[in-house]
């Protein structure tokens, strides 16, 4: 770094005053340019599906006006009662993946040496990195009557039959939710358990804490915001990825996603944009009651 | 492991940890293996082939699709990773850090199918006014800004990718100290010598990790691309056209597993060389003395 700093004050020429000027606004813009982008093709978009949701439908497209044909026909129809099991799976997956993957975010934070904690939960970012439409569709091949598991548990002699259930069903879809966003527990449980430092945990063994009681009321209010954050995003993105019930589910398996995708395939633009202000409305309304109950603002603390 | 703790307990949290690392994995070793079979899927017979990529590798509406997707790739991680990197750096002063991170991060929370379908509306509905405008003007210059097409593309990735990037960038700028700016500007370096030569290089590993997640994200996505990319097709669309028209062929299996194994090998670099990188660190600062403290 000293040889750096040399270099840096070596090859300096002072600045005029007025190129500096436009070179700090130009700064100035700059920092604020990927804002600015944000707000442009992301804040306004989103917040734009309200109005778009009551334009009328015509044709082929949509055209101004003031109508809430599509929230009628989202409300008082099949798409509500799909929407709402939707929702009941989607907390199923939720509950799943924290059993399974909060005692791993737990076990790396108490168990593990803090040079290696990194490097363990690294190992769970190789399967997100493929690609999710392939992982998703790999399951099909395990799950499927003569599949990876039926034949494994077949040949081993713990089922007679093959297991037809696991597949193009509710169950399918919750064990594609469960294998696709597990990680996400993973690591905003590992970000959350920054809240807990080891030595309470050597304080509650000291006291004899069993590990129910140290898990109650000890580490769930403390990594509760981080928790949440992670929780609404598996059960977010269970209402929404519409690939999941669209390949694992059978009749009946509809979420938001799949909603909006064959309302965009049937032209009907009000409808999707009604179903993707909706979920906006629940997202909005998670998070403010996440923040309400928790100060999301805490899962920055490791990121200030 | 802390003294509390029962060897064979540690052991089996071990033992479980890899168990789940390995089930999120099976689907996709499976399919590796599925395709070097010549018999293809649910065979009795298993007979190892190279056949399958050697189609993939000879297709050209796949190697057209192919070459989009790494134009694609590209374009997406030349802007997305400076854009997330000025925005980190934005994010350390700023005094409202909520809003920023919020902006940021918030399309992490948001579907595919919702982020795609709002942003293929809205790109519609502006490349009606952008029309309407260049015909009020007289002029067709505005016809085809938001039409949807590569730009839309990019743009509908960015918006993907750069939470992943902003985070990854952050987290390693999280170690670096600000006082070596402050140095550096004291020094008489300007604002673009004090970050180029002195904190660059320090969080120069954070923004080639964003790049190479960058990459992969965009090679992988499937949803957002097919919704805003006009007409041209990305590796992964041609693949889930042919997945839901034909069902999974032995091309199918050779593809998907082509994706998997570019990932793996990318990540798996990055992961192999940050820890080459961390035990050459810490040699190298168990051979320095001790710093004198008075």
């Amino acid at each position: 770094m000293t040889s750096a700093l040399s270099n840096a004050t070596g090859g300096v020429t002072p600045a005029k005053s007025v190129p500096l000027a436009s070179r700090e606004r130009l700064a100035y813009w700059a920092f604020r340019a990927p804002l600015i982008f944000m707000v442009l093709f992301f804040a306004i978009p989103m917040a734009m599906t309200v109005v778009f949701s009551v334009f009328e439908r015509t044709m082929f497209w949509m055209e101004p006006g003031f109508t809430l044909q599509a929230y009628e026909n989202f409300f008082f129809s099949a798409r509500l009662t799909n929407f709402l099991n939707s929702m009941k799976y989607s907390l199923i997956s939720v509950v799943i993946c924290f059993i399974l993957g909060f005692p791993i975010a737990v076990f790396v934070r108490k168990s593990i040496p803090l040079v290696a904690q990194h490097r363990v939960v690294l190992l769970f970012i190789l399967p997100f990195m493929v690609s999710e439409i392939i992982r998703v569709f790999a399951l099909r091949p395990v799950l499927q009557r003569n599949g990876l598991l039926n034949t494994t548990l077949t040949n081993l002699g713990i089922i007679d039959e093959p297991i037809t259930a696991l597949l193009y069903t509710h169950t399918g879809v919750v064990i594609g939710e469960v294998m696709s966003f597990l990680p996400f527990i993973i690591f905003s449980g590992f970000l959350a358990m920054e809240a807990v430092p080891k030595f309470i945990f050597e304080v509650c063994d000291d006291l004899g804490v069993g590990p129910w009681r140290r898990f109650k009321d000890v580490i769930l209010p403390l990594a509760a915001p981080g928790i949440f954050a992670g929780s609404v995003f598996i059960f977010v993105n269970g209402l929404g990825v519409a690939l999941l019930p669209n390949i694992l589910g059978g009749a009946g398996a509809v979420n938001a996603g799949l909603i909006a995708t064959q309302a965009i395939s049937a032209l009907d633009f009000p409808l999707a944009m009604a179903v993707s202000a909706i979920m906006m409305a629940t997202l909005m309304t998670l998070l403010w009651i996440g923040h309400r109950l928790f100060d999301l603002t805490k899962i920055l603390t490791p990121l200030s | 492991m802390n003294e509390y703790e029962n060897p064979w307990l540690h052991r089996l949290k071990w033992t479980y940890l890899l168990i789940v690392v390995l089930t999120l994995m099976i689907p996709v070793l499976y399919v590796m293996y599925i395709s070097f079979n010549a018999n293809g899927f649910g065979a009795n017979e298993y007979v190892f082939t190279l056949e399958w990529y050697g189609l993939i590798l000879s297709d050209e509406i796949l190697i057209g699709a192919l070459r989009w997707t790494m134009t694609l790739a590209v374009v997406v991680t030349v802007i997305a990773v400076p854009m997330a990197l000025l925005a980190a750096k934005y994010y350390k002063t700023a005094d409202n850090k909520l809003f920023v991170v919020f902006l940021l991060l918030a399309p992490l929370f948001v579907p595919p199918d919702i982020l795609g379908s709002a942003l293929l509306v809205s790109f519609k509905n502006l490349n009606a006014v952008f029309i309407w405008v260049g015909n009020g003007l007289g002029t067709s210059m505005f016809d085809s800004w938001f039409r949807l097409s590569f730009m839309t593309a990019t743009i509908g990735l960015i918006i993907y990718t750069i939470p992943y990037s902003f985070v990854v960038i952050l987290i390693t700028m999280g170690r670096y100290r600000n006082e070596q700016t402050e140095a550096a500007r004291a020094c008489g370096a300007n604002g673009w010598r004090a970050f180029w030569d002195i904190e660059f290089p320090q969080i120069r590993a954070g923004v080639f990790s964003a790049c190479a997640f960058t990459v992969i994200l965009v090679f992988n996505e499937y949803t957002r691309t097919s919704l805003l990319k006009g007409g041209f097709d990305t590796f992964t669309t041609v693949l889930i056209s042919q997945m839901l028209n034909t069902g999974m062929s032995a091309q199918s299996y050779a593809m998907s597993a082509l994706i998997s194994f570019v990932a793996i090998a990318v990540i798996g670099s990055i992961i192999l060389i940050t820890l080459i990188r961390a035990e050459t660190l810490a040699r190298i600062a168990r051979g320095k003395p001790e710093p004198a403290t008075s």
